[in-house]
């Protein structure tokens, strides 16, 4: 039973590492309908860049600061540079751009830090706790906290400002909330730098829990973020964070604690597939 | 003059929608624009918004050249547009609707206070508050995008084909309260239409807008008689005219 419980945690932990990723492709997904595959580049660059001003300044808030101001940025050069200019085309147009982007900032992460697999020595500075003889390591511990404590913000910032007003109404109509006094450009570059920032957390989170960080870590992520917010309902955040909580407790607890001989990467694609056949508006979809 | 549009062009493509346009509201005028489907209505008034490019020409609003200014500093400067079809958020309350109105405003703006107003003038709104404005009637829905106009007090509001879709009961409601907001509260309005008659019979003036030129203009009592208008776009038949001669 134990065993049972502590791995629900790990598959709920891995859960909200794939919801915050899958997060910030939801929101560019509901404000400019594009698939944001290169989301996945600005996460192994956060978790770079998370590395080396942790090396460079001893403190995990540091370094989790700056990566998140740099993979803002990062988020924004790419909607101003490269898919506004092409939102005119039809969808598949940027979509082929956002995976040039993607092995471009690969390959750049591999020219920079080179080739090789780096540690990331640092804990996560929560308690690890036993609950009822519940083993809680201070990393699960870490990245549930994180998760819930970025999720409640999003709530509040969407549901509760003004700001997140105007974010709800320009991915309902650009052009009318243009007319309304919004300024949609400077929306559309906010949410970029708020999903950015979250992916750069992500990718922090995911370089302490495996120690490692490497050029080609948002790979798998890159097309497995995407099969996720299918199965959630394209562009619905609820769905986005339940899809990713699900697959994440089925992939620990299906293939790592009742051995199925599945490849672990597969479930994601299976469930997609699912959805795809019997719901194609996914699970918290409309229409 | 509020509003001076000289020369308007605008263009989608190769296809011309609007060209050269000439048209002006003075403050305090309700002035339409009547034409035919396709005559290039919605352009002008999305041309005036700033959400479609000017290919060439000038619009002016209160003396200054906003031609090449943002949709969205229009708004704040006092331009609001109550689109064609409503086209409220679907997803958002209704009272959120609202408050887009007042994006950027609700520091500026009593806005506890224009919602009281407008409340009054739309009670089903305040009825269906918390509801998402897609399951709201196209009536309803009409009205919202209305009241959204209205709620940072603007200078100038723009109606585009408010009277399509709209049973004809309604379409007399929502012209006497165009009427009424024109006369009694000051409001300039441009409105662009179909049903010539209803905006002619509320309005000081108008044009005529025949693909994408203007080709007539004067007071809209003179329009309503005179017989080519009546023909063209009064639905009057021969007999018609001639008895109102």
């Amino acid at each position: 039973m134990h065993l049972f419980l502590e791995q629900l945690l790990n598959g709920v932990a891995i859960g909200s590492i794939y919801a915050l990723v899958t997060l910030g492709l939801t929101l560019v997904y509901g404000i400019l309908r594009i698939l944001h595959v290169a989301h996945a580049a600005v996460y192994t660059v956060g978790a770079y860049l998370g590395l080396l001003f942790f090396k460079m300044s001893g403190s995990l808030l540091v370094g989790c600061a700056g990566a998140m101001a740099g993979c803002a940025v990062l988020g924004i050069a790419i909607e101003r540079l490269v898919y506004f200019p092409l939102l005119k085309y039809p969808p598949y147009v940027p979509l082929i751009a956002s995976i040039a982007i993607l092995l471009a900032l690969e390959e750049v992460c591999r020219l920079v830090a080179g080739p090789y697999i780096l540690t990331f020595p640092a804990e996560l500075p929560f308690p690890s706790l036993n609950l009822l003889g519940v083993d809680i390591p201070s990393s699960v511990m870490g990245i549930l906290c994180i998760t819930a404590g970025i999720l409640a913000f999003l709530w509040f910032l969407t549901t509760r400002t003004e700001t997140g007003l105007a974010m709800r109404a320009v991915s309902q109509d650009l052009t009318i909330a243009d007319a309304m006094g919004i300024n949609s450009h400077a929306v559309v570059s906010f949410t970029f730098a708020v999903g950015s920032a979250i992916a750069a957390v992500a990718g922090i989170l995911v370089g302490i829990y495996y120690n490692q960080v490497y050029s080609t870590m948002g790979s798998v992520p890159a097309y497995k973020t995407l099969a996720i917010i299918v199965v959630g309902g394209l562009g619905s955040v609820p769905g986005a964070v339940a899809a990713s909580l699900l697959l994440g407790i089925a992939e620990t607890l299906l293939i790592g604690y009742a051995h199925i001989p599945l490849p672990r990467d597969a479930l994601a694609f299976l469930a997609m597939i699912a959805v795809l056949m019997w719901r194609s508006e996914g699970l918290f979809g409309s229409r | 003059m509020l509003l001076e549009v000289n020369r308007l062009e605008i263009s989608y493509g190769d296809v011309r929608a609007v060209h050269g346009a000439d048209f002006a509201v003075a403050e305090g005028e309700l002035v339409s624009i009547i034409g035919a489907n396709g005559a290039g209505k919605t352009s002008i008034l999305n041309g005036i918004m700033g959400l479609v490019p000017v290919r060439n020409g000038t619009v002016r609003f209160r003396g200054r050249e906003i031609t090449a200014m943002p949709a969205h500093r229009r708004a704040h400067e006092g331009i609001r547009l109550v689109p064609e079809r409503a086209r409220v958020f679907p997803r958002l309350s209704v009272y959120e609707n609202l408050l887009t109105g007042a994006y950027g405003l609700r520091k500026k703006i009593p806005l506890e206070e224009r919602l009281r107003w407008l409340y009054g003038l739309f009670p089903i709104l305040e009825e269906r508050r918390d509801q998402p404005a897609q399951t709201l009637s196209g009536g309803e829905q009409q009205q919202l995008a209305i009241a959204r106009a209205l709620i940072s007090d603007p200078k100038l509001l723009l109606v585009d084909e408010v009277s399509m879709g709209l049973m004809p009961k309604l379409v007399d409601q929502v012209f006497d309260l165009l009427q009424s907001l024109n006369r009694d509260h000051g409001l300039t309005i441009l409105l662009v239409e179909q049903n010539a008659r209803a905006s002619l019979e509320i309005s000081h003036r108008a044009y005529v807008l025949e693909t994408g030129s203007v080709v007539m203009e004067g007071p809209a009592d003179d329009l309503l008689d005179d017989p080519k208008i009546q023909r063209a776009y009064l639905g009057l038949v021969e007999e018609e005219v001639e008895r109102r001669q």
